[in-house]
């Protein structure tokens, strides 16, 4: 029993952590293109929305065969890591990229939104009075965008925890190595042991709920500024 | 000193204007839509289309022929939109400080502007006028060369008009900071310019003292005929309940104390021509408390109406019905001796 739940608290711990790896890996990719994307011409703008939006409508197990192409030997990409000595497949690594690539559109859009209901004329003033773009970017755009930004966060943070299809064919389902809660949870069922998943079910629940607790927490104070 | 010679396509029109700004307080004019608030946000820096060349104090921020676009961040002007557009998520302290750093700064615009009251204040707990005062503190923390206002009393009440007027007074007589400001009132353009610039679809149409530029223009529609004067020196006489003040020509005026007793002189007040009354000869036995003499100077009619300018020791608008200038067989040259009640008088802030 007992090696059952440290072992279970092992899968824990790592998905946690291939989750946050995935998020902070994506977060400044999908804020800087969430800024780009507002001063491309409509077109390319759609375009470049509707790719990264694919993982939300794809199945799972497709993009999983996509990223599985990409990193193995047979393609340029893989190819070349594997002459620089950099293993992919069926690492944890692996596990990151997955999760990274399947939250990716929840996040964006998240930032998307909430770039698109703030006040770009402030980035303006706050250019007259001598700040940097970037400066005014981070002082201004980014609190004013706060609420919206936490939620990407933890959503595509949630998203990661709970991949599955994706995650499964590019970096298996090796025990204490790339099994993630879900795997876990697959596995046990079956193998007819439905009775052993009962500590990871509670603890998905109670992150996800955290997660949100934590997304009210983080945000109201900005909320309630910003709605008076 | 501004020179300007820029040029921007607006939806509607070209908005082109040439012309060098050479004073202490300049008045943007003209009616709504001829591209007053543009030619501010080319100033600022913030209308990327613009071309031309464009130079404050002989720095450049604009040179289209050469390549030149100084950025916002770059150009060292304070600019207050119409909105006023604080950070909503910064304290009235956070928005003040967002740009400057300097202490002694701050103090001094919380005692000009007394602000210290509403330091801790979000935006949203502000009124109208905290956060133009706000504002316009930001904007003048960077130190700039130059502070762009766009219709810095147009949503606030005449009480507090008063007190922004009073702000906006102190900025330029004791900070010296050069203002640019669009208005559409004539009065408030009078209150603090010295000269004015006139807009129509996006073209200069008057360009000079901001008293005749004024008068003379479309602009100033029904408002035409408006003595808007600054007054000082005042002697309160409670018992009689009049204060007597005078222009800066040295022309005594009696305004009634209860509306002065508590102000921050100079103030600006406001008489409208159509009010005054005018005689031929001297009048006798009168109520009215100010009775001015002077020689008509200008006698323009039109539409049914006669403008006179009489040339009292600060020159005063009247305006007659054309059946009355008839009537009395009036004459540029003729003197004639105004009018004006006490509470005529109105005070603009």
């Amino acid at each position: 029993m007992e090696n059952t739940f440290l072992s279970d608290l092992g899968i824990i711990l790592f998905t946690l952590r291939v989750a946050a790896e995935s998020t902070l890996l994506i977060a400044p990719l999908a804020l800087a293109l969430a800024v780009a994307l507002r001063s491309l011409p409509v077109k390319l703008r759609t375009t470049i929305e509707a790719f990264v939006t694919l993982p939300l409508v794809l199945p799972p197990t497709a993009i999983g065969l996509v990223l599985f192409e990409l990193f193995s030997r047979r393609h340029p990409v893989g190819a070349a890591l594997d002459r620089m000595g950099v293993e992919i497949l069926f690492t944890p690594t692996a596990a990151v990229i997955a999760a990274a690539v399947m939250s990716f559109p929840l996040m964006f859009r998240a930032f998307r939104l909430a770039l698109d209901s703030s006040n770009f004329r402030l980035f303006d003033i706050a250019r007259t009075l001598g700040v940097s773009r970037t400066g005014a970017f981070f002082r201004v755009i980014v609190p004013l965008s706060w609420p919206g930004i936490v939620t990407g966060l933890l959503l595509a943070w949630c998203r990661a925890i709970g991949e599955f299809g994706a995650t499964v064919l590019v970096a298996g389902n090796i025990p204490a190595r790339t099994q993630t809660i879900s795997m876990a949870i697959y596995n046990r069922v079956q193998s007819g042991r439905e009775g052993e998943t009962v500590f990871l079910l509670a603890s998905v629940v109670i992150v996800a709920f955290t997660a949100l607790a934590a997304t009210e927490v983080l945000t109201r104070g900005q909320r309630r500024r910003l709605a008076r | 000193m501004i020179d300007l010679d820029v040029t921007l396509s607006l939806a509607p029109f070209t908005l082109q204007v040439r012309q060098r700004l050479d004073a202490q307080v300049t008045a943007i004019a003209g009616s709504s839509g001829a591209g007053k608030t543009s030619l501010l946000e080319v100033i600022a820096g913030l209308q990327r289309g613009a071309a031309g060349r464009l130079a404050v104090d002989d720095r450049v921020l604009l040179d289209s022929s050469r390549g030149v676009f100084l950025p916002p961040e770059a150009r060292a002007l304070g600019y207050v939109p119409q909105d006023v557009a604080l950070f909503p998520h910064l304290t009235a302290r956070g928005n003040i400080r967002f740009a400057g750093r300097s202490g002694s700064r701050f103090d001094l615009l919380c005692d000009t502007l007394e602000l210290r009251e509403l330091l801790e204040q979000f935006p949203g707990q502000l009124s109208g006028g905290e956060k133009q005062r706000v504002a316009l503190a930001r904007a003048l923390m960077t130190s700039p060369r130059l502070l762009l206002l766009d219709e810095p009393l147009s949503a606030i009440d005449q009480p507090l008009k008063e007190r922004i007027l009073l702000y906006l007074r102190r900025i330029r007589d004791e900070l010296h900071v050069p203002i640019v400001y669009v208005t559409h009132q004539i009065s408030e353009a009078l209150a603090l310019s010295s000269r004015a610039l006139v807009l129509s679809r996006g073209q200069v149409q008057a360009y000079g003292p901001s008293d005749s530029v004024l008068h003379d223009t479309a602009v100033a529609g029904d408002d035409a005929c408006l003595n808007v004067f600054e007054v000082g020196r005042p002697s309160h006489d409670r018992s009689i309940g009049v204060t007597a003040v005078f222009t800066t020509e040295g022309m005594p005026l009696f305004v009634p104390w209860d509306r002065v007793q508590n102000a921050d002189f100079p103030i600006v007040i406001e008489i409208s021509g159509e009010e005054i009354l005018l005689f031929t000869a001297q009048p006798a036995a009168l109520s009215a408390r100010n009775v001015l003499t002077g020689p008509i100077l200008e006698l323009t009619t039109a539409g049914g109406a006669t403008d006179l300018v009489i040339g009292t020791l600060t020159p005063f608008r009247v305006r007659l019905t054309e059946a009355s200038t008839v009537d009395l067989a009036l004459t540029a040259g003729q003197p004639v001796w105004l009018a004006i009640r006490t509470r005529s008088i109105r005070i603009v802030g």
